[in-house]
């Protein structure tokens, strides 16, 4: 809401108040000032000046020479000037010698083909003020030489752009401010006055007004003008209405909008003559309705917008806007002045549903003041007749089928003390109320009640009253503590605690933590939920917006790689190679059937990473080598160990968007899924423009909490000495290592297996390989003789050579 | 026999002289064998023992035996002074190239700074006893907008854009715009309470909130932590002098706080809560010039606060008439720009390793 000071200053005294002090206590009571805009700023070297005499430039055809006075009793000054449009003796502006123009230009002494000029005259645009450059903009001949122009146009004035909170639309007009400005102050209010002159027949006879819909429409009042004579309005009130950021339209529209600005009411005006029957009705429209508004669009209607009809059809969208067929026109000599009181939420959905909103569905959508129908109606048929002409007829025409009940609210004395932590005297209570006018009804001695004045909407409980006191006496007086409450130990959730230890392991493990949008495009995610030959993988559809940003940005994720694939690409488009980054966030699926609970999705919690380029930077010393499969597992593994995970199985392959054959499932030793990691499909590399080779994983954290443990159990160290031994077995290419392993784990006196080797070639036939394991055997409860080791190590090569799973043969 | 003996007196002479000589390691080894090794010039000597009379073999074994032991201590004496030299040379040669990098296989990664951040203030939180919270970002409309006072049609709820949520995709029976994306964390104020069942209830809750708003300074997915106390006689004073101390602790220990009338829907009285500038000082100006992060106002409003309203309470499950409590919110993405020096909120999303690499 823009407000004007000058206009302000009209219904509160402003004297011995700054506009920025004002601007401060305005916002220290809750009505923010969000902008101070001093009107006329740069304009202090223009003054008006009366032209003296005018000739031709002796040496430029289109320039002219003139004198003209700048008052004060200062000799004339020679300008030279462009422009033709004016005659000797009008008054215009001069910008003086020194001065600097809002657009910038600095005005110098200057010779202009040979002609001495002390100044310049200024148009319209050269001030800044309009868009007319066509000439010089030529002032009122009474406005004396000297005026400082901001004077001379009516700019000396300052704006403020007050943000009003949606509870406050008492606050959307000038009134409204002022009532706020006085009680800070301490001053009155000082109404318009409505010089209300009626006369002829009664307004009653003239018009009719029902209401089908008192749910809705809670009074309907209205006025007769007749007689007026359309025609733009004086200048002051078209400045005051563009100030305020309204656009001047005539004289009779412009009433309605100055009395909206000045008290907040939203009126509007028919052309009595194009209202069929004289006769408004107020009702919801029927169902295939249509009506024709202001702005010239055919809008269908719901059969819950609320119509102003005449007597055949509608002619306004209560509350919104107007209709086009009873418009004011330049040929209107009978106004019928329409002021009512509309209930907020059917204004809102109309509202919405046509998109348009107005000043009018702005103001009753948060609620007008049910006391200003009349006063409005009144102060505006006032001002169509002062402005317009013409003669108000007697009396309101006034439907009223639900009188305004004044709301009370009590206030106990101890109640501030209680919210706050800072009493409120009873006297300083009163005081504020009063100021702000509540009136004081019962009291007693533990409280009292107070009637919430119509205009404030936004009161009716008793921790409403305590925040007016409390705004108003200012936050600052109030102690800071910090609340007594009984010490507690909070617990910290299992699951924040895995994953900070996540968020560790692949900080340590390289990865850099990504952000990303919550929802993506369909189609980025469609390969992760497909597998390649096109069957649709188990598990439903991501779950789409309604409105979404645009339909990159349309469904909520059900992985988090396909975002960091994105970010991948992008990384590398900017020639950074090396990306490890991971991320931690949820995904959402629809529920289960049947599923408990009152959240309408199931949200799942995961980490997942994408690498790509060098094993590490290529440094002096180390790196340089491409990520394979195993510097992502690596990347796993060191997530399980900071999960707690201990037993996971590693099996091929892993989900459908990765390679068949370099990727892996991971699960819990329960045989719950945990994740899956591997190199990304080629196929899915080239849709998303990455090169082939890209390492991704996925895993979900709730899986890794419920799976591991945070807490290690602590195990004797083994008394007695171990023995060693290594052996090579030389297997099928296809046998997987913890094929071998297992089978070696078998024998009970092995304490460890470790894969230490593993080797391909001569004189290896092609499609075999030679695993190399160290184990290390030993008992615990003696000293392990070398006869028992090699007995046991003999199980063993038996067992590898007979087990189906492995048939290895020692290497030779 | 006194052949023998003065073979045995020149050997001697020339192992101390020739070791005295000997400039390094290898050229000791060699004394030692053309010495002491098996086709040694000891071994020679003793080779011809064999022609003495047996009485005298003794005397020269004895002999020899004392110039063996006598040789194989100049030898190590000779090492040992070698090696002294050696490691003096080493002590006071040439340094190793120390400005190299060092050699460490993989740098550590990097925490989004907006995680940096907001696990900052939930630390912050967790020292004065909060507990955190969570609750799903898909929401229904009665936990994000109506428990939270904000009825269906009412203008608060221009305040903030909202995506809505497909609810035929979800499977439940859902009624047409009744699911939405969250818009604020304060819907985790009800469930927390719900959940709780009685006060005392203190929660911080921080995570990812939407709103239908996408240009240079607003994006569609943002942050916030949002936080509740509710006990007996908590007091707008209470209010007050925690989030005094969580700005104190968060942007440092000279922080001013100002609290200004303000609305929010599901408090009442509620609160703007500005802290002083954090970059100039709260002076307005920095170095000379006008402060750009305050524009010169010498404060920053980073927090929403106030006294939970009653309705939101009895929503919640907890008598009004008994206990009263206060809430609060923040963006986690002002309070990591404020922190960090960031000025793009873009910057956040983009996930460029350049970016992440800084925190």
């Amino acid at each position: 809401m823009r407000i004007s000071l000058q206009w302000l200053s009209e219904y509160v005294e402003l004297a011995g108040v700054s506009a920025e002090e004002l601007a401060r206590r305005l916002t220290a009571v809750g009505l923010e000032v969000e902008g101070l805009t001093r009107l006329g700023q740069g304009l202090e070297g223009v003054v008006a000046a009366r032209i003296l005499t005018s000739e031709r430039h002796p040496n430029a055809e289109k320039l002219s020479v003139t004198t003209v006075d700048r008052g004060g009793g200062a000799p004339p000054l020679q300008v030279v000037c462009g422009a033709r449009n004016y005659a000797v003796g009008d008054v215009v502006p001069l910008a003086t010698v020194g001065s600097v123009l809002p657009g910038g230009q600095k005005i110098e002494k200057a010779k202009l083909r040979g002609v001495e000029s002390s100044g310049m005259l200024c148009s319209a645009r050269e001030l800044g003020t309009d868009a007319d450059a066509s000439g010089l903009l030529i002032l009122p001949g009474n406005v004396a030489p000297g005026t400082p122009i901001a004077r001379a146009l009516g700019l000396d004035d300052v704006l403020l752009e007050v943000n009003v909170t949606p509870n406050r639309p008492d606050c959307l007009s000038h009134i409204g401010v002022a009532r706020e400005v006085a009680a800070l102050l301490g001053r009155e209010v000082r109404h318009p006055a409505s010089r209300l002159a009626e006369a002829g027949a009664p307004a009653a006879s003239l018009a009719r007004v029902r209401i089908d819909a008192p749910e809705r429409c809670a009074r309907y009042a209205a006025r007769v003008v007749e007689g007026v004579r359309i025609g733009p309005s004086p200048g002051w009130l078209a400045r005051r209405l563009e100030a305020c950021g309204v656009r001047s339209i005539s004289n009779v529209v412009d009433a309605t909008n100055y009395a909206l600005l000045e008290l907040g009411h939203p009126l509007h005006a028919f052309d009595l003559d194009k209202v069929a029957g004289a006769e408004i009705v107020v009702r919801t429209a029927r169902p295939g309705e249509k009506l024709t508004t202001l702005d010239a669009k055919v809008r269908d209607l719901d059969p819950e917008d609320l119509l102003i009809c005449d007597r055949d059809r509608g002619s306004a969208l209560a509350g919104v806007m107007g209709g086009g067929d009873s418009e004011i026109s330049a040929g209107t000599t009978r106004v019928l002045l329409e002021s009512a009181w509309f209930a907020p939420a059917g204004i809102r959905r109309t509202s919405r549903r046509h998109g348009l909103k107005t000043e009018a569905s702005y103001r009753f959508e948060r609620g007008a003041d049910q006391g200003m129908v009349v006063p409005a109606l009144d102060r505006c048929a006032a001002l169509i007749a002062e402005l317009a002409g013409g003669t108000v007829r007697p009396g309101v025409v006034d439907a009223h089928p639900r009188p305004h009940q004044a709301l009370e609210v009590r206030l106990r004395w101890s109640r501030p003390a209680a919210l706050l932590g800072s009493p409120v005297p009873q006297v300083e209570a009163r005081r504020i109320l009063g100021g702000l006018g509540f009136a004081e009804r019962a009291a007693d001695a533990e409280g009292a009640r107070f009637a919430v004045p119509s205009w404030r909407v936004d009161v009716s409980i008793e921790e409403d009253l305590v925040e007016e006191l409390v705004r108003t006496q200012g936050y600052d007086r109030i102690p800071e503590t910090l609340p007594a409450i009984a010490a507690a130990t909070p617990l910290e959730p299992a699951e924040a605690r895995t994953l900070a230890r996540l968020r560790e392991a692949l900080e340590g493990a390289g990865f850099s933590e990504a952000v990303n949008f919550s929802f993506v495009s369909e189609p980025d995610l469609a390969p992760l939920r497909y597998d390649l030959e096109g069957r649709k993988v188990d598990g439903p559809a991501a779950i789409p917006l309604k409105n979404p940003i645009s339909t990159d940005l349309g469904v909520m994720r059900t992985s988090l790689v396909p975002s960091l694939l994105r970010n991948a690409a992008r990384n590398r488009a900017q020639r950074v190679d090396d990306v490890r980054l991971y991320e931690i966030a949820r995904v959402y699926h629809p529920r289960a059937p049947g599923g408990a609970g009152d959240e309408p999705s199931a949200e799942g919690l995961r980490v997942a990473g994408v690498m790509a380029g060098r094993r590490a930077p290529p440094g002096w010393a180390v790196g340089g080598e491409a990520v394979d499969f195993y510097d992502a597992k690596a990347a796993v593994e060191a997530l399980l160990e900071a999960a707690g995970v201990t037993g996971a199985r590693w099996q091929s392959p892993g989900a459908g968007w990765l390679h068949p054959r370099h990727s892996a499932r991971i699960s819990a030793a329960d045989g719950s899924v945990l994740g899956t990691v591997g190199e990304l499909h080629p196929r899915v590399a080239a849709a998303f423009e990455l090169p082939r080779g890209l390492l991704s994983f996925e895993l979900s954290c709730e899986a890794l909490a419920r799976s591991g443990s945070l807490t290690p159990q602590h195990r004797a160290i083994p008394p007695f000495p171990a023995v060693l031994r290594d052996l090579a077995l030389v297997v099928e290419e296809g046998i997987q290592a913890e094929a071998v392993l297992a089978a070696i784990r078998a024998e009970g006196l092995v304490e460890e297996a470790a894969l230490f080797d593993v080797y391909r070639g001569a004189p290896l036939p092609a499609g075999r390989k030679s695993l190399a394991v160290a184990i290390r055997y030993r008992a615990p409860d003696r000293t392990l003789t070398d006869p028992e080791a090699d007995a046991a190590h003999g199980r063993i090569v038996e067992r590898l050579r007979s087990d189906p799973a492995v048939r290895g043969e020692l290497r030779a | 026999m006194a052949s023998l003996l003065a073979q045995l007196e020149s050997l001697s002479q020339a192992a101390a002289r020739d070791i005295a000589a000997a400039s390094d390691e290898k050229a000791l080894e060699e004394l030692r064998v053309r010495f002491l090794g098996k086709k040694g010039e000891l071994s020679a000597v003793l080779r011809g023992m064999g022609a003495l009379a047996a009485e005298e073999r003794p005397k020269v074994g004895e002999v020899a035996n004392r110039v063996r032991d006598q040789v194989e201590s100049l030898l190590d004496g000779a090492r040992e002074r070698l090696a002294g030299a050696r490691l003096e040379a080493e002590l006071a040669g040439p340094p190793i190239d120390v400005t190299l990098a060092g050699r460490r296989p993989l740098p550590r990664g990097h925490r989004h700074p907006l995680t940096r951040a907001a696990e900052e203030i939930a630390a912050i939180f967790a020292r004065l006893g909060y507990e955190v919270a969570s609750g799903p970002e898909i929401e229904l409309d009665w936990y994000n907008f109506e428990a939270l006072n904000i009825p269906a049609d009412h203008p608060a709820r221009d305040m903030q854009d909202t995506f809505y949520v497909e609810e035929a995709a979800l499977g439940g029976a859902h009624r047409s715009g009744s699911v939405l994306l969250r818009t604020h964390t304060s819907p985790v104020q009800i469930r927390a309470m719900k959940r709780l069942g009685k006060p005392p209830v203190r929660i911080i809750c921080p995570g990812r909130v939407y709103r239908s708003d996408y240009d240079q300074t607003h994006s569609p997915m943002f942050h916030q932590v949002e936080g509740l106390c509710v006990d007996e006689h908590i007091t707008f004073a209470d209010l007050k002098g925690t989030l005094a101390a969580f700005a104190r602790a968060y942007f440092g220990p000279g922080t001013r706080t100002r609290f200004r009338p303000s609305y929010f829907p599901f408090v009442e009285p509620g609160a703007e809560v500005d802290v002083s500038c954090s970059i100039c000082g709260g002076s307005g100006r920095k170095d000379g010039k006008r402060c750009g992060t305050c524009k010169e106002t010498g404060w920053l409003e980073v927090l929403g606060s106030g006294m939970v309203h009653p309705r939101v309470l009895e929503n919640g499950g907890i008598d009004p008439s008994r206990y009263t409590g206060f809430a609060f919110g923040m963006g986690v993405e002002r309070m990591a720009m404020l922190k960090y020096g960031i000025d793009d909120l873009r910057l956040f999303f983009e996930n460029d390793l350049r970016f992440l690499r800084q925190f």
